[in-house]
């Protein structure tokens, strides 16, 4: 609980200092879906960071079927068993069930659903199901754009599917995770638009917690964030997260930076 | 082709409508109008769509021998994920009378208005669409209890013996 508390804290006072970007959050979704009938392309480098470097590469494929519902298809590549390797894949689908729009401000509600695959063995009790861990999540998540500030409120329940081959004896075992994420963007350049070609600058502060409701374990991670939108059209992420308090041993993504390339293709499907 | 001819009888203005303003309204970056603009190009009887960035208003102007549907450009500006704040829309009407009710017909549609009646229209008039979704929910919900009106609630009723799509402008 206390890891929420200080999480709420510190976004209130990130809010009041107005510090932030819009709402193509790094490292959560937005309640807001991609326009339908669109394609994106993602490719993702996380950088793992924990005595050693360590590498993944994630490759995604968006699309978008109608106004409420997309999905996103990843695959994950890392070398962190040894050779770069395919180690697993995810599906995740989003649906926008709520929309309230008002001139340069809106509201947004969506439930999302993720199932994941990974061939990796498991060492800790933390489940990250892009890339760590086989199991399913479900979600929601609310968003609030007010001009060039958007602000977004996650909750999801993590199960973890891990054989028992994959598990490393002696280490605590993945079972299930609550996580939360409070995120905040601010839309800082352009301050006046003239057009498409401007690029857009954006800067995102978001919290990333987890608590495993079986014995009360937790953390909180930090994750500030720089975006550039080129061409409106093409979107690259550079962002980094560390852990700020938490008690949950052997996580992967505990420093981690993130280098991501998005390209867009509008009305296409 | 032919979904399109079948348009052409039920919900359509005819081509009199020659620009409209479109004001969007839940947008604030640039790839989201992008995402707008490209959804509104998909439209066949759309010529150009020159969008006011900073005021999220794009102006439409419309091919002369194509048939415009507002309605589609209420669905293509959902499909992007927004919704309309205003739309108004430049009509040439010819000699169009209003009849004691405020209903006008022209080209097989059929149009109420909610500040007019007992008069001819004739030549350019901007008039604003007020039905459900081409406004804010708010204003919407102001409008209906205001105008206190079946009709208006589902932007349909009886013409003529038969359910007809309506649309609500205000000049």
């Amino acid at each position: 609980m206390r890891y929420i508390w200080s999480a709420a804290v510190v976004f209130l006072l990130s809010v009041s200092l107005r510090t932030t970007a819009q709402e193509l959050y790094v490292f959560t979704e937005p309640a807001s879906n991609m326009a339908a009938k669109s394609i994106g392309i993602r490719v993702t480098n996380e950088g793992l960071v924990n005595g050693g470097s360590m590498n993944r590469t994630i490759p995604e494929l968006m699309l978008s079927f109608n106004k409420n519902l997309m999905t996103h298809v990843q695959g994950f590549f890392s070398d962190m068993d040894g050779k770069y390797r395919l180690e697993g894949g995810s599906v995740y689908a989003k649906y926008r069930f709520l929309s309230i729009d008002d001139t340069q401000k809106h509201f947004r509600a969506a439930a999302y659903g993720r199932l994941s695959t990974s061939k990796r063995p498991t060492y800790s009790e933390d489940i990250n199901l892009e890339g760590d861990n086989s199991g399913a999540q479900g979600g929601i998540v609310v968003t609030q754009l007010l001009h060039k500030l958007a602000l977004s409120a996650n909750l999801a329940y993590t199960k973890s599917f891990e054989s028992e081959s994959r598990q490393q004896s002696g280490m605590p075992q993945p079972d299930q995770l609550i996580s939360y994420s409070l995120s905040s963007g601010y839309l800082v350049l352009p301050v006046v638009y003239k057009n498409y070609n401007q690029p857009n600058f954006n800067v995102y502060f978001e919290m990333l917690g987890k608590t495993n409701p079986v014995n009360g374990r937790s953390y909180l991670d930090f994750a500030p964030a720089i975006q550039a939108i080129i061409n409106s059209r093409t979107r690259i992420d550079l962002g980094y997260r560390f852990q700020v308090a938490g008690d949950m041993a052997g996580r992967y993504n505990k420093n981690m930076y993130l280098l991501r390339a998005e390209f867009n293709f509008f009305n296409v499907l | 082709m032919l979904f399109f001819a079948l348009f052409i009888s039920g919900t359509t203005f005819a081509q009199q409508i020659t620009t409209a303003e479109l004001q969007v309204n839940g947008l604030t970056c640039s790839m989201c109008s992008r995402a707008t603009e490209t959804s509104l190009k998909s439209l066949g009887f759309i010529e150009t769509v020159t969008p006011d960035l900073n005021r999220n208003i794009f102006v439409l102007s419309f091919k002369a021998d194509q048939t415009v549907d507002i309605d589609q450009i209420r669905d293509k500006v959902q499909d992007a994920g927004f919704s309309i704040g205003d739309l108004s829309a430049t009509m040439t009407f010819k000699n169009t009378e209003i009849d004691a009710a405020g209903v006008a017909k022209m080209d097989g549609n059929v149009y109420q208005f909610v500040n007019a009646k007992s008069k001819t229209l004739d030549g350019p008039v901007t008039a604003q669409v007020i039905d459900k979704d081409f406004i804010s929910s708010s204003a919407f919900k102001k409008k209906a209890a205001e105008l206190n009106s079946a009709t208006y609630l589902k932007g349909k009723g009886m013409i003529a013996g038969k359910e007809q799509r309506i649309f609500h402008l205000s000049i």
